[in-house]
């Protein structure tokens, strides 16, 4: 079975587990990736049998006498004795190299490389067991002489399974029904209910916005704001459909070249376009196109396959098994896209309401019948995205002209530059947008030099902004540079700038002229395609006439190109590619969501059980491979990891709800002597899980607690209070403006996220900045953390919130107060002794509040007179909310009964899932 | 040893530590099962007699704690004033007069070929330096008219002449600083400095961040993020207006009795519940809230400035009544005195370009100069007369250099004179921590194009600072994705030259 069973079923040295930790400690640095000492290097099996500077190989095997390899680890000279200048191994690791070369060197492969196989469930019946994920934790647990917890109480249960199936409280309703219920399958009804609830979905998306990056903003210096949020209700949606994981990634990863996409499918591919975009000015757009496409690869792997993928951008990797060259044959996936680091974020799908949509499709059929599919498709792609188009930026050859702020191709008096390589075949119109900065103007396109034969001439009118305009094209044959030129005797100084171009689009006319609907027709295409709406920006290939070919980067430098590559993924994991997939990012789909990839099940099974248990099977869930942490159950992993893929196909609410519905999730929490002793950090599981909530369960627990939360779902994001100054971006005169109303009390997950000024409170709670993938939040346990709750304007609006519930439902008795509301927070009623140190708590503050009643109003946040940023800020939330369910003036006791709150709000109990 | 024996014995440590940690915490709450007072908690919190040589360790429960370097070091803080936007060698500490001779003539061409530039399109004019120099001090080092008063004491500190990047953009050029990459992702000097170090008081942030100039840096908060490092380490912006520390002031109505009352109330119910569930977390959290309480007291303290006599305010240039870079300056000497292990200045605006007044190089930047000079003049002398010169570390620079050439931007004549973003050459000084004094280290070419002497980047810099603290950059790492990270990458040389 296990590691501890191979060593016993077996006299034999086992690779993985007794072999390579001591080449990984002890030889890799100098044997290994980038040096390779004496021609030696143990990083790949062919490498390490190969000969050696010598001309012999060091190992050989079957015969430890005469391999180098072992020989030299007991040299009497120093110079020869391995590890050089570093203590000798022991003879425990000597004997285990000895005894393995004698055994004919088996070279293993690591166990996250290996496909996933059905796996045999251990046999065990005691009565704790609940489903099969119980029978691997007590056989460890057995094997240590421990014992699990018994189940913990059904108030605990409630709270811990809502918090981590839907990140919040479960419905009054919902939660009663199982307190009361004498069913003894009461707890299965819940969790089925839960995963049926649409907050699911926001839920488990918030979880993947750290993987996929997400933010409202584009990052680096102007950080300005980005409209990708449909991705984020992309992920809800799916999540609450509990679609598949092998299509969640797969439309996630290609969406764009499934066989007629559909919106949501482009929507789903903006997960690569979370990368950020470099709108500085003086950058190059090129530099940071490559900067987005690593970090695509990157997180590819990083995220969805639990694989540290960016040494290898460098050199080969260290310690496993991938190659510097086929980083870049992977890159190859993602470079040939038509985003070119652009200011507008191109290519974008264009956000249509629904009468457009309709119209959209009358244009695309009409089409269709008047020129063929082919035709539909393209005006349908150009309405939809205005692809494919070249971007100025990408023009060069500048005489008085250049890219203006490095963004958009910028003329001045007599000014030219070139457009590379254009594709004119069969091409007979030019659409292009631009913006006319002064009057007047000519520009003319020239073939092959600036001086060549001119295929347009073109007046420039006037603009109020960008504009879309269009001229038909002489035939011209093949692929030409292009040279603009411009003129206007309008521009008296010659530093003035004339005209700005973003696109040009070299395309065909619209099709059907001289049929009777043709002119109605076209105004309606055009209306479409010059339409003003806002964009999601999406994946999308570059046609072939526009193909980017990709290089190695030598030493990662993408400024020196090596030899020329072709997509491929790494040799040592290819057995699962497709035979039919294609050579692009759908095959790369494929390959991932085969059931032989052996990284992505596991990756995403480690995932859910690090969200739920607080820490993964594997704890660096960023990292499977050698220099990962070891599974503690790894058994279990596999098991979860096959259950997922092939038995419950790929549902991730089967998977939660197994999860959920064992033993092992359920058992308390309490740390028992026995426990503490032998498993000090739960690694175990002889005790249920106990972990501070994330920075967006905190949130939604005080929304629900207060009852405060609005139950809007999808849209823009929004902006709850937040201190003032936070943003103070350079260049970008973005501010903070605070939503209105229900709007404050949105979910977390749909706080407006800004890279370089993200929401403070949440970050304190180790929220990320989110501008590369986060695999994995390591929770800290700071005093910054105790300001927020304690201080927040936002977390005491909803301490008063909390207050007056309390107060509502047992007027005039402090102590049901206090006695309900930690039943609201905790669905059991409260020790004595800890409603003790409230109530006197209460008794001290009322105490305060009567004899300085002036008090009252600072700490109900309704005191417009208090001159401090904190109190105004307060005012402003508590004006914008229907927070006056009671119309009596604010009393002593409401103040006091909001010191209460916002104590509760802060115990250990709360901040943590218990 | 190897990275990786250095690592595994880490770990073992750490799990060592770990478990030990438990049971001591374990153990004191049986002894103190009375109550949880202030006393208790404050041994919790760091006064109690841990080794202070362990390999550097991230305990949860005392992620700060003051840890000893792995050699003893000459500095025990740091003060880095960063110039953002980058300010002009060639106005301050380089002397050129070969390149007064070429103003106002085409760029040479050699000076261009093989060249990428920021904004500087076509050919463009060199520009004579926009200001007179004079030799001052012992060392005869040279300072334009532009900084008066720093003049006055060169003989304290050793310039870097010849310090080169290879980022002409601010915000990775910036993040190049200070975390050693381009890219963002990587922590920060001031966390890896509290990671490695801890800090020695616990009332305060151990790497407090102080802004000025109305922006923030140009790579955002990520110039002070903990990148994988704990987030624990990672930078405390305080604030000159509203809330010192976000989220530090009490409510309205709240005073300080009352939120004693309340935070008392909260870890005793909490002391209830550990007796419940033994979960040692618990008692963490209890510390927390008390470190919250008295940093509520603390923060504020040493951010009020008013209290400073009113020849300080002289000698800084500070106004309490209006935040400034001479206030942050102020502040940093205060948060020095008080045990704060990092201060981080960023002042905003000395980008000079020549797009506009502000911007220009003969105008915005002289006023950038006077609201810096008599500070950072200051800020020496001042730490040098409380004698704490010799144990904190002042570094000032910006992220690149200027160009000797004027900025064109587009092609075009830029309506002021101002210079473009330059990677091959600019001046970074630093002071005190066991610095040469008086010294000048490397030279660029004869119109301050290029390094031919003594030439460095910032990651020798990086290495030069953590030297001072005691720290071999090579030896410092911390393990992520599958490898150890250090702040250096696989770069940095100790600039021995202004080690004194």
């Amino acid at each position: 079975m296990g590691a501890g069973a191979c060593l016993l079923h077996a006299d034999k040295v086992d690779f993985n587990t007794q072999v390579k930790p001591i080449i990984n400690r002890k030889c890799i640095s100098c044997h290994g990736g980038v040096r390779a000492k004496g021609g030696f290097s143990l990083l790949f099996k062919e490498e390490a049998f190969a000969p050696t500077e010598s001309g012999k190989p060091a190992i050989i095997p079957g015969d430890p006498d005469h391999s180098e390899m072992i020989k030299r680890l007991t040299a009497k000279d120093p110079e020869e004795r391995m590890p050089f200048k570093h203590e000798p191994l022991s003879a425990e690791e000597i004997n285990i190299l000895r005894e393995w070369v004698k055994e004919g060197a088996p070279w293993g492969q690591h166990w996250a490389y290996i496909p996933v196989a059905a796996p045999a469930v251990p046999d065990n019946t005691d009565s704790w067991i609940k489903n099969n994920i119980d029978h691997y934790i007590l056989q460890r647990l057995q094997k240590e002489h421990l014992q699990p917890e018994a189940l913990a109480d059904k108030p605990t249960l409630l709270r811990r399974v809502s918090l981590d199936l839907i990140g919040m409280y479960p419905s009054d309703n919902l939660a009663q029904q199982y307190l009361h219920s004498t069913d003894p399958h009461a707890y299965d009804v819940l969790v089925d209910s839960l995963l049926a609830t649409p907050q699911f979905g926001e839920k488990w998306a918030s979880m993947w916005l750290d993987l996929a990056r997400y933010a409202d903003t584009k990052g680096y210096e102007r950080d300005d704001a980005r409209n990708i949020w449909k991705y984020r209700d992309w992920l809800i949606k799916a999540f609450n459909a509990d679609m598949p994981y092998n299509q969640f990634l797969t439309e996630q990863i290609a969406g764009d070249l499934l066989p007629d996409p559909t919106d949501a499918d482009y929507i789903a591919t903006a997960f690569h376009r979370n990368t950020m975009t470099n709108d500085e000015g003086g950058t190059d757009n090129e530099e940071f196109r490559t900067a987005a496409v690593l970090d695509r690869v990157n997180t590819t792997w990083e995220a969805l396959m639990g694989t540290t993928f960016a040494c290898v951008q460098c050199h080969s990797h260290p310690y496993d098994p991938f190659h510097h060259e086929e980083y870049y044959k992977f890159m190859a996936y993602f470079n040939d896209t038509r985003d070119e680091d652009s200011q507008a974020d191109y290519p974008l799908l264009r956000d249509f309401n629904d009468s457009s949509r309709t119209e959209l499709k009358t244009v695309t059929d009409w089409v269709r019948t008047q020129a063929g599919d082919a035709r539909a498709r393209s005006v349908n792609l150009l309405i939809k995205t205005w692809e494919p188009s070249i971007n100025s930026l990408t023009a060069d050859h500048f005489i008085n002209g250049e890219l203006n702020d490095t963004k958009w191709l910028a003329f001045r008096q007599n000014g030219s530059a070139r457009l590379k390589a254009v594709d004119l075949q069969d091409k007979d119109e030019l659409i292009y947008r631009y913006t006319n900065l002064s009057k007047g103007g000519t520009w003319l396109i020239h073939l092959d030099s600036v001086k060549g034969s001119v295929i347009a001439t073109v007046k420039a009118s006037a603009t109020k902004d960008w504009t879309i305009e269009k001229i038909a094209l002489p035939p011209v044959a093949g692929v030409h540079d292009l040279y603009l030129t411009y003129t206007n005797p309008a521009l008296k100084k010659p530093d003035q700038n004339g005209i700005l171009y973003d696109w040009f689009c070299f395309t065909h006319q619209f099709p059907g002229k001289g049929s009777p609907d043709y002119t109605a027709m076209y105004n309606r295409y055009w209306k479409l395609l010059t339409l003003n709406v806002a964009a999601t920006p999406v994946m999308m290939d570059n046609p072939s006439d526009m193909h980017r070919a990709s290089n190695v980067f030598e030493r990662g430098n993408w400024l020196v190109k090596g030899e020329v590559v072709t997509p491929a993924v790494p040799a040592s994991l290819s057995a699962c590619m497709p035979r039919d997939a294609p050579a692009n990012r759908l095959g790369l789909a494929m390959w991932m969501t085969n059931p032989k990839n052996p990284l992505v099940s596991r990756t995403m099974v480690n995932r859910l059980w690090e969200q739920l248990f607080g820490s993964g099977l594997v704890e660096t869930l960023e990292d499977l491979g050698t220099q990962g942490s070891p599974p503690t159950h790894r058994e279990l992993l596999d098991y979860l990891a096959y259950t997922f893929m092939v038995t419950d196909q790929w549902s991730v609410k089967k998977l939660l709800r197994e999860i959920v519905t064992s033993a092992t999730y359920q058992e308390d929490a309490k740390v028992s002597p026995a426990s503490l002793k032998g498993d000090p950090f739960d690694k175990l599981y002889s005790r249920g899980a106990r972990v501070r909530l994330s920075a967006e369960q905190l949130r939604d627990q005080a929304l629900c607690i207060s009852q405060k939360m609005s139950p809007e779902m999808y849209g823009p994001s929004v902006f709850p209070y937040q201190p003032k100054g936070i943003w103070l971006s350079p260049w970008n005169g973005a501010q903070w403006v605070m939503s209105q109303g229900q709007e404050q009390y949105r979910r977390a997950l749909y706080t407006y996220w800004k890279r370089t000024a993200s929401y403070p409170s949440m970050l304190t709670f180790d929220a990320t900045s989110r501008e590369v993938c986060t695999a994995r939040r390591i929770r800290t346990n700071t005093p910054l953390q105790a300001l927020v709750t304690l201080n927040d304007s936002a977390y005491l609006d909803l301490a008063h919130q909390f207050a007056l519930r309390m107060e509502s439902l047992q007027p005039g008795n402090p102590s049901a107060q206090i006695a309900t509301g930690y039943k609201l927070m905790l669905f059991k009623p409260i020790a004595p002794e800890k409603l003790q140190v409230l109530l006197q708590l209460y008794q001290q503050a009322l105490g305060d509040f009567k004899a300085h009643p002036e008090k009252v109003a600072g700490i109900l946040g309704i005191d417009s007179t208090t001159a401090s940023p904190t109190a105004a800020a307060r005012t402003a939330v508590t004006k914008t909310t229907a927070a006056k369910t009671t119309t009596a003036p604010p009393s002593a006791d409401e103040a006091a009964l909001t010191v209460v709150a916002n104590a509760l709000l802060n115990l250990d109990e709360i901040v943590t899932k218990n | 040893m190897t990275q990786q024996e250095l690592h595994n014995q880490r770990l073992l440590k750490e799990a060592e530590m770990r478990t030990l940690g438990y049971y001591s915490r374990r153990h004191f709450l049986r002894e103190s099962a009375m109550g949880l007072g202030g006393l208790a908690l404050a041994a919790m919190m760091g006064c109690h007699s841990r080794p202070k040589t362990t390999p550097i360790v991230f305990d949860p429960a005392h992620p700060l704690e003051p840890k000893l370097p792995p050699f003893p070091g000459k500095a025990k803080s740091v003060i880095y004033l960063h110039m953002a936007g980058a300010p002009s060698q060639l106005e301050l500490f380089d002397y050129k007069p070969e390149l007064m001779k070429m103003d106002g003539q085409d760029c040479p061409p050699s000076l261009l070929a093989g060249k990428r530039f920021a904004f500087i399109r076509g050919v463009p004019k060199m520009l004579g330096p926009q200001a007179k120099f004079a030799q001052y001090g012992d060392s005869r080092a040279w300072v334009s008219e532009h900084l008066p008063h720093f003049s006055t004491i060169v003989d304290e500190v050793s310039f870097l002449k010849a310090v080169t990047t290879d980022q002409f953009n601010h915000a990775p050029a910036q993040l190049l600083v200070h975390t050693g990459s381009p890219r963002l992702g990587r922590p920060s000097m001031g966390s890896w400095v509290t990671y490695g170090l801890g800090t020695e008081n616990q009332n305060l942030p151990g790497f407090v961040v102080l802004t000025s100039g109305g922006k923030n840096p140009d790579a955002g908060k990520s110039v002070w993020g903990s990148g994988f490092l704990p987030s624990v380490y990672q930078g405390v912006q305080c604030r000159s207006e509203g809330d010192p520390v976000l989220f530090l002031k009490d409510p309205n109505g709240m005073d300080r009795d009352l939120r004693k009352a309340s935070i008392d109330a909260i870890n005793q119910v909490n002391a209830q519940e550990y007796a419940d569930v033994n979960d040692p977390e618990i008692l963490s959290r209890i510390s927390q809230y008390e470190m919250a309480y008295r940093m509520q007291i603390s923060v504020p303290e040493v951010m009020n400035i008013a209290d400073e006599p009113q020849y300080i305010h002289d000698m800084y240039g500070s106004n309490p009544s209006k935040g400034s870079l001479a206030n942050n300056i102020l502040l940093a000497r205060k948060l020095v005195e008080k045990g704060v292990r990092f201060v981080q200045i960023f002042d905003w605006g000395w980008d000079s370009h020549g797009t506009d007044a502000s911007l220009a190089i003969d105008v915005g930047f002289i006023n950038k100069c006077r609201q810096v000079d008599k500070a950072m003049t200051a800020l020496i002398l001042d730490l040098k007369q409380r004698g704490l010169l010799d144990e904190t570390l002042v570094v000032w620079g910006g992220e690149f250099g200027r160009t000797p050439m004027m900025e064109n931007r587009e092609g075009k004549q830029n309506p002021f004179k101002g210079r473009d973003h330059h990677t091959d050459a600019f001046s970074i000084w630093m002071a005190g921590g066991g610095i040469k004094k008086g010294h000048v280290h490397g030279e660029t070419d004869e119109i301050g194009y290029s390094a031919v002497q003594g030439k460095v980047d910032t990651f020798d810099v990086q290495a030069t600072i953590l030297n001072q603290l005691g720290f071999d950059h090579t030896q410092f790492t911390y393990d992520f994705q599958g490898r150890p990270f250090r702040l250096t990458d696989v770069k940095g040389q100790v600039i021995k030259e202004v080690i004194a």
